[in-house]
């Protein structure tokens, strides 16, 4: 018995691997590259602590030597807490630097999907199937 | 020798022996129909395929895992509508502009949805009722104890419906009419005549089960059978969910859409 029940977990993770967590967040996660990711450095003009998701927008230089802005879609802040965020987690002005899954559409936004303080620390970002987005963290967004 | 003091106290003691019984049958009767209803006030998180928790819950647990969700067993009609729609929605997500769902427009899961998670649930038992919180969009239902069942031309369309239920042992059964037709599970059609069962129970002390029937005369060809676990989550309170900022929309294609500046800034 106990090891049908085995079996049963087993496979049921193997389902899930295979297939990746549905859709398990506010909207699909699908307007967001999955086939490569940008590092942004700049810094925080607003960390917004709101469902149906955070934000985190950020001014940054750009390769042109002018300032350009970019928005940072967050999961709900209820994933964020369990990960073990809080409202307090970044700050104005904090010097950052996202790894993101740009928008498709090509707009200056993304998915945060790992985020780096100047100090070091890292946090890393609760996306529902994080496997599915291939990392590039080489690339740098200019 | 009967004196008129004798027969008073014999009243008496045959008024009291008769109050005695009728509050003895009383209380047997209590005793018989009081539920014998398992403890499961607590804070509940899904686990299993298609749980957000998956790779935490089940694997850790070794639990057993009520069977997977068929195909919705549609009649011929409304199955091909639901595949050619389904399909449309893969292809819009392949191509990175999915269809909007009603998230998009923040609005909550409702009946069968809401018990598929994606965030933690919260069971609270009060006398007469259970009520059931969904952390996602702050979703609640209310489950009325041993009240006679409605149909469904009796209640007014809701998302959550109108739930009857009953402790049968340790299991919870309830039955739900009277969901919006626009309120769909993975996006399965149903009409007014919809009725939800289900069976609530422990299948471990720390696993709790919800095995979901649906009925519809009209749209289904036999019931749809389908069920969630839960672990339990020890200090866990839930947190609040308001749909403060939404910066998504349904655009008129009916894809979804987002805005990158907030409509609070504008």
């Amino acid at each position: 018995m106990k090891h049908t029940y085995l079996t049963g977990v087993i496979a049921a993770g193997v389902v899930v691997l295979v297939l990746g967590s549905p859709v398990a967040a506010h909207h699909s996660f699908a307007v967001f590259d999955h086939t490569q990711t940008f590092n942004v450095t700049g810094t925080v003009t607003r960390f917004q602590w709101t469902n149906p998701h955070g934000f985190l927008e950020i001014d940054y230089r750009a390769g042109d030597e002018t300032t350009k802005h970019y928005t940072i879609e967050l999961t709900s802040i209820n994933m964020l807490t369990r990960a073990g965020w809080t409202s307090r987690s970044v700050k104005f002005g904090d010097v950052i630097t996202a790894m993101v899954a740009p928008l498709l559409s090509g707009e200056p936004g993304g998915l945060l999907l790992e985020l780096k303080f100047a100090d070091g620390r890292k946090l890393e970002a609760p996306v529902p199937a994080p496997g599915t987005f291939k990392r590039t963290p080489e690339q740098e967004l200019k | 020798m009967t004196t008129p003091a004798n027969r008073v106290i014999t009243a008496l003691v045959a008024a009291a022996l008769t109050c005695a019984t009728a509050l003895t049958a009383i209380v047997e009767a209590q005793t018989r129909t009081a539920p014998a209803a398992a403890n499961i006030t607590a804070a509940w998180e899904r686990i299993g395929p298609g749980a957000l928790s998956s790779s935490q819950g089940a694997a850790t647990l070794r639990v057993q895992l009520p069977p997977a969700a068929s195909p919705p067993p549609l009649k011929a009609q409304f199955l091909k509508e639901w595949q050619a729609r389904q399909q449309a929605a893969r292809e819009a997500t392949s191509k990175g502009q999915p269809l909007g769902i009603n998230w998009v427009n923040c609005l909550p899961d409702g009946m069968p949805g809401m018990m598929a998670g994606p965030f933690p649930m919260e069971v609270l038992q009060t006398p007469g009722q259970v009520t059931i919180i969904q952390e996602s969009f702050t979703q609640v239902r209310r489950i009325l104890l041993d009240r006679p069942a409605k149909s469904a031309g009796d209640v007014d369309p809701s998302f959550y419906g109108h739930s009857i239920g009953r402790w049968e042992g340790d299991t919870l059964v309830v039955e739900t009419v009277g969901i919006k037709e626009q309120v769909q599970y993975q996006n399965v059609p149903h009409s007014d005549q919809m009725r939800i069962k289900e069976r609530i129970h422990l299948v471990q002390p720390d696993v709790l089960w919800d095995e979901i029937t649906v009925e519809d005369p009209v749209t289904l060809e036999k019931p749809w059978a389908f069920g969630f676990a839960y672990r339990r989550m020890q200090d866990y309170t839930l947190l609040e969910y308001i749909c403060e900022d939404n910066r998504e929309y349904i655009d008129e294609q009916g894809r979804q859409r987002m805005r990158l500046q907030s409509p609070s800034q504008k």
